[in-house]
C-alpha cells in the first residue's frame, strides 16, 4: 500500500480538463442567450430594456410582447430541443459504439415525420369534436407520438428473452424508416400544394412557432429524459469495450439500454415536435466536445447539453436576422453550418466507420 | 472459498457445445484450462462469467451468480477477455481506470498507474488505446481488469481473476511476466482460471489443470496428474510425448514432427 | 435596422405614386403602417389607390411591380412574429391561411388589428375581398367603387364566356411536367374556377385539388388546350417539351400546339385583374370575338 500512496497525485487528466470545459459552455450559453434576447428583426433591445427599467420607466407593449412573448420562449425552447438533440446524439452514439450514430437510427426521425404528415394531411378531415381538446398542437402532438411510437415499436423488435440486441435495432429501423417513407409518400400523394408547402417548412425545422405553451408541454418531458440520460455516463464508457466487458466492470447493461432508448425517445420526439427537423446537431456537437476534451461521458453528456444549447440558440439567432423581416427555417442554418463538419469527420474518421 | 460451476450445458442452435461441465476451482491457486479448439474452454469461461446462456449452477464464495447484480459480481471477479474491442478514443489510463469504481480499490487513485505498472506500461498512461500493438493492448486490459480487483482478498472474501488466453499475443517475456502476476494473485489469497493453450506455461504457472474435450471435462487434477501421453492423445488426438523438468519434476512437452 | 432606414427612400417613391394614382391630398399625412399579407390583397390594396400606406409585404404579393421594393416578412403560411412586428404595422390585411397559429396570436397580442379577407373563386367572392380590404383601409367609397367597376368587368367577362354556342373545349391545368410527370388540376381550385369563368370545361374532374396524372388518364382527359403559369424553375417547358412528352402526343392540345401561359398571380390570384384572365382565356379558347 505504501507503494501506492507514492503513485498518488497522477496527472492533471482529460475528464478533469472535460469538467473544467462545464463552465466555459456554462458562460458560452449565457453569451448566446444574451444575444438571443438583445437581437432580433425589430430594434428593441435588451440593453435599452434595461435601461428603460433601470430609470424606473414602463415598458411598452410591443416591447414586452417582443421580449417576453417572443424572444423570451424562443430562447426556452431552443436551449431545451438544443440540449435535448446534441446529447440524445452522444448517448446513441455511445449505445450503438458509433460516432455517426443520431437519434434517427430509433426511428423517431422517420415515426416523428410520418406523425407530423399525419396530422398536415389527415387532420382537416378530423371533426371538430376530436381535434377540439388538441386544437392547433396536432402537427407537434402528432409527431410526438409517432415518433414515441416507433422507438417503442423498434425496441420491443429487437429485444428476446430480456435482452436488447442493437444491431437488430439498427436493421429494423431502416426496415421502419423505408415503412414510414412510403406511407408518408402515399399521404404527401394526396396532400394538396398548401399541405406540401407546410411539410416542407416542418421538415426543414422552426422555431418560429415557440410559444410559452409549446415550453411548458416539451420542457418537463425533456428535462426529464436529460436527467436520465445525463446519470449513463459511466456505462456509456463501459460499453466502449463491448456489452460483455461492460457487464464485467458492474454495469446493468440492459438496465442501461432501456434508460437510454427511452430518454432518447423521450427528448428526441419531444424536440422534433415542437422544432421539426433540425439535423447535425446531435452528431456534431458530441464529435467537437470528444476533440477537445476527449470521448468519457461522464463529462461529454453535460458537455453536449450546453454546447447544444448554445448552438442552437446561435443558429436561431442567425436564421431570424438573416433575412428580417422574414426568417430562414433554422434547418437550414445547421444544414449549412454542420454539413462541411459531418464530412469533415467521415474524411478524418474514414477508417473507423467501417470497423 | 471456491468457485464452484456444477452441470454446465450450453447449446448453439443443435450443436452441444458443452454437456454437463462441473469446474471446482479454490482461492489460493491457480486452475488452467486447456484443451483443443473448440472443446468448449471460452465457453465455459463465458457461462461462468455469466455472458454465456447456459444451465447449471455457478456458486462463487459461497453464493449463486443468479441474482446478484452486476456491480456486486465486479466487486468480487474481474473478467479478461480473448480479445478486446473499443469504440472511441480513450487514452490508455482512461480504460485502467474504467474498472476502478465498481471495486473496493475505486477510492483509490494511485491503482490505477500501478497496474500499469505492474503490466510493464507505466510510461503508456496517456497513450491513445487506438495506436498500441497487439500484446500492449492485451496487457493494457490486464491492468484493467487488475485495477477492478486490486486486492486478492477483500472483507474476508477472495476475489477472482477469470483470464480467457491470458498470454495469447505475447512474446515469451511477457508470457512469463503475465503468468507470474497470475500466480502472485493467487498466492496472495486470490483465485484465478484461466483458459490456456500453451500446456508448458500451464505446467509451469497452475496449481491444478482441468482438460476439455468435446464439450466435457475429461480430467481434472495436478499438472502431474493430468499431463500424461495418454491423456493428451485422448484430449488432442496426436501424439505427444511428456517429459519432467528434471530439477523441479515440472512436466513439459516438446512437439516433435510426426514419423510415419 | 439600418435595413429599414435604407427602405426609406423607396416608401417614398410609393407614396408619391399612390397620389399619383389619384388619391386626396390628406392622405399626404398617412402614415404607411400596413402589413399586406397575401397575393390579391396587396393587388387589391394598390388598386384601391392605397399603395403609399403599405408598409410591407409577403413573398406572395409580386404586383404590381412596385409592391417588390416593399420588405418581405417571408412565406404567409411560415411567418416570423418578431419579423412581422419588426415592419411596425398597426394593421395587417391578410389572406387565408397565415400561420403559424403561435405566430398570428403573438402578433395579435401585440395591439395589431388583424383582418383575415377569405379566399373566394367566384365573382362575388373578390367583390368581397374588396369590400373587407376598404373597410379595414377606412375607403369603403372608394372599395365600393372599384368593386362595382371590377363587378362590371367581371360580368361582361361572363357574358363574353356564355356567348359561345359551339362545343365548349377542355382545358387542362399543368401545375407542374417535373421529371416528365404532370401535376394538373382537379376540381376545388383556383385553376378549375378560372377554366370554368371562361368558359372551358376542365378536362379532369376525377379528383379535387392537384395531382399526378398517369400517362393513360391524361389521354382519357383529351385536352384541347393546355394552361400553365408562367414562371421560371420546373414551371418553364418548352412548347416543344411539353408536346413532345409521350402521354402528351396523344392529346388534341399537341395536334394544334395549345398552350396558354399566364402569370399566377393574374390567373390564380382571384383579385382586382381576374376579368383580364377570364377574357385572355376565353379568346385563347374561341378566338377574339365582336
Amino acid at each position: 500500500m505504501a507503494m501506492i500512496s507514492e503513485l498518488q497525485a497522477p496527472p492533471r487528466d482529460r475528464l478533469s480538463r472535460a469538467r473544467t470545459l462545464h463552465w466555459a459552455l456554462v458562460g458560452l450559453l449565457a453569451v448566446c442567450s444574451l444575444a438571443s434576447l438583445q437581437v432580433g428583426a425589430t430594434d428593441i433591445t435588451l440593453t435599452t430594456l434595461l435601461g428603460k427599467l433601470a430609470t424606473g420607466e414602463t415598458l411598452g407593449r410591443m416591447e414586452r410582447v417582443v421580449l417576453l412573448d417572443i424572444r423570451l420562449p424562443r430562447l426556452a425552447l431552443g436551449a431545451l430541443v438544443g440540449a435535448a438533440l446534441a446529447v440524445s446524439g452522444a448517448a446513441m452514439q455511445g449505445l450503438f459504439r458509433n460516432p455517426l450514430a443520431d437519434p434517427g437510427i430509433v426511428g423517431v426521425g422517420a415515426g416523428a415525420g410520418l406523425g407530423a404528415i399525419l396530422a398536415i394531411v389527415l387532420g382537416a378531415l378530423l371533426p371538430a369534436w376530436a381535434v377540439g381538446t388538441v386544437g392547433n398542437q396536432l402537427v407537434p402532438v402528432a409527431a410526438f407520438l409517432g415518433g414515441w411510437g416507433s422507438t417503442i415499436l423498434l425496441y420491443r423488435v429487437s429485444t428476446r428473452g430480456g435482452r436488447t440486441s442493437v444491431a437488430t435495432m439498427l436493421l429494423a429501423g431502416i426496415a421502419l424508416g423505408a415503412l414510414a417513407g412510403a406511407l408518408s409518400g402515399i399521404l404527401v400523394y394526396i396532400a394538396d400544394d398548401t399541405q406540401l408547402r407546410d411539410l416542407t417548412f416542418w421538415g426543414l425545422g422552426s422555431l418560429a412557432g415557440a410559444s410559452w405553451a409549446k415550453v411548458l408541454a416539451a420542457g418537463p418531458l425533456i428535462a426529464l429524459s436529460l436527467g436520465a440520460a445525463l446519470m449513463l455516463g459511466r456505462g456509456l464508457n463501459g460499453l466502449a469495450l463491448g456489452e460483455a466487458t461492460a457487464a464485467h466492470i458492474g454495469i446493468d447493461v440492459q438496465r442501461m439500454k432501456n434508460i437510454a432508448i427511452l430518454a432518447v425517445a423521450g427528448a428526441t420526439g419531444a424536440a422534433v415536435a415542437v422544432s421539426g427537423g433540425i439535423g447535425f446537431i446531435g452528431i456534431v456537437v458530441p464529435h467537437l466536445l470528444r476533440l477537445a476534451s476527449g470521448p468519457d461521458h461522464r463529462a461529454l453528456l453535460l458537455n453536449s447539453a450546453l454546447l447544444g444549447a448554445s448552438l442552437l440558440i446561435l443558429a436561431d439567432v442567425i436564421a431570424r436576422v438573416v433575412i428580417a423581416p422574414a426568417e430562414l427555417p433554422i434547418g437550414i442554418v445547421t444544414a449549412v453550418l454542420g454539413a462541411p463538419v459531418f464530412l469533415w469527420i467521415l474524411l478524418r474518421r474514414r477508417g473507423l466507420v467501417d470497423t | 472459498m471456491s468457485l464452484h460451476a456444477t452441470g454446465i450445458r450450453v447449446r448453439y442452435g443443435h450443436r452441444d457445445a458443452l454437456r454437463g461441465v462441473t469446474l471446482h476451482a479454490r482461492a489460493g491457486e491457480v486452475m488452467a484450462i486447456v484443451g483443443p479448439n473448440g472443446s468448449g474452454k471460452s465457453t465455459l469461461l463465458g457461462a461462468i462469467t455469466g455472458t454465456v446462456p447456459h444451465e447449471g449452477r455457478v456458486m462463487l464464495n459461497g453464493r449463486d451468480v443468479i441474482g446478484q447484480k452486476p456491480w456486486a459480481l465486479a466487486a468480487q471477479r474481474a473478467v479478461l477477455p480473448q480479445t478486446s474491442q473499443l469504440a472511441f478514443p480513450f487514452s490508455v489510463i482512461e480504460i485502467v481506470r474504467m474498472g476502478l469504481q465498481s471495486g473496493t480499490a475505486g477510492d483509490r487513485p494511485g491503482v490505477a498507474l500501478h497496474a500499469l505498472r505492474r503490466v510493464g506500461l507505466d510510461g503508456y498512461a496517456d497513450r491513445p488505446f487506438q495506436d498500441l500493438s497487439g500484446g500492449e493492448a492485451q496487457r493494457v486490459m490486464l491492468a484493467r481488469v487488475l485495477a477492478q480487483v486490486w486486492a486478492p482478498v477483500a472483507h474476508g472474501q477472495p476475489r477472482w481473476l477469470l483470464l480467457d488466453e491470458p498470454v495469447a499475443s505475447l512474446d515469451i517475456a511477457h508470457q512469463l511476466q503475465v503468468m507470474q502476476i497470475a500466480r502472485d494473485f493467487a498466492d496472495a489469497g486470490g483465485g484465478v482460471i484461466a483458459v490456456m493453450h500453451d500446456l508448458n506455461l500451464s505446467a509451469l504457472f497452475a496449481d491444478r489443470i482441468a482438460v476439455l474435450a468435446d464439450g466435457q471435462c475429461i480430467a481434472t487434477g495436478t499438472p502431474r496428474e493430468v499431463l500424461t501421453d495418454a491423456m493428451l492423445s485422448r484430449a488432442y488426438g496426436c501424439t505427444l510425448r511428456v517429459s519432467a523438468l528434471p530439477t523441479a519434476d515440472v512436466p513439459f512437452i516438446l512437439p516433435h514432427a510426426a514419423t510415419a | 435596422m439600418t435595413r429599414l432606414r435604407s427602405i426609406r427612400p423607396v416608401l417614398a417613391t410609393l407614396v408619391a405614386l399612390g397620389m399619383a394614382a389619384g388619391s386626396a391630398g390628406a392622405q399626404q399625412t398617412e402614415q404607411a403602417d400596413v402589413l399586406s399579407i397575401g397575393g390579391s390583397v396587396t393587388e387589391i390594396v394598390m388598386a384601391l389607390g392605397q399603395g403609399h400606406r403599405l408598409k410591407a409585404r409577403d413573398s406572395t404579393s409580386t404586383y404590381p411591380p412596385a409592391v417588390a421594393d416593399l420588405p418581405d416578412v417571408g412565406y404567409m403560411r411560415a411567418l416570423s412574429p418578431e419579423g412581422v412586428l419588426s415592419v411596425g404595422p398597426a394593421l395587417i390585411l391578410s389572406e387565408e391561411g397565415a400561420g403559424p397559429v403561435e405566430a398570428v396570436e403573438v402578433i395579435r397580442a401585440a395591439d395589431v388589428d388583424f383582418v383575415e379577407v377569405p379566399d373566394a373563386y367566384d365573382a362575388s367572392g373578390i367583390m368581397n375581398k374588396i369590400t373587407i380590404v376598404g373597410a379595414a383601409l377606412g375607403v369603403p367609397d372608394r372599395a365600393a367603387k372599384l368593386a362595382d367597376t371590377v363587378g362590371a368587368d367581371l360580368r361582361t367577362a361572363a357574358t363574353l364566356a356564355e356567348s359561345w354556342t359551339g362545343a365548349r373545349k377542355r382545358v387542362l391545368f399543368v401545375l407542374s411536367t417535373q421529371g416528365g410527370k404532370i401535376t394538373a388540376s382537379g376540381t376545388g381550385t383556383a385553376a378549375d374556377a378560372i377554366i370554368r369563368l371562361a368558359g372551358g370545361v376542365n378536362a379532369v374532374t376525377d379528383f379535387t385539388g392537384y395531382r399526378q396524372l398517369s400517362d393513360e388518364s391524361l389521354g382519357l382527359a383529351a385536352p384541347d388546350l393546355i394552361l400553365m403559369m408562367d414562371r421560371s424553375g420546373d414551371h418553364a417547358a418548352t412548347v416543344d417539351d411539353l408536346f413532345a412528352m409521350p402521354a402528351m402526343q396523344l392529346t388534341p392540345a399537341a395536334d394544334s400546339q395549345a398552350l396558354v401561359r399566364m402569370d399566377g398571380l393574374l390567373m390564380l390570384g382571384f383579385g382586382p385583374r381576374t376579368a383580364q384572365a377570364v377574357t385572355r382565356l376565353n379568346h385563347a379558347l374561341y378566338g377574339e370575338r365582336s
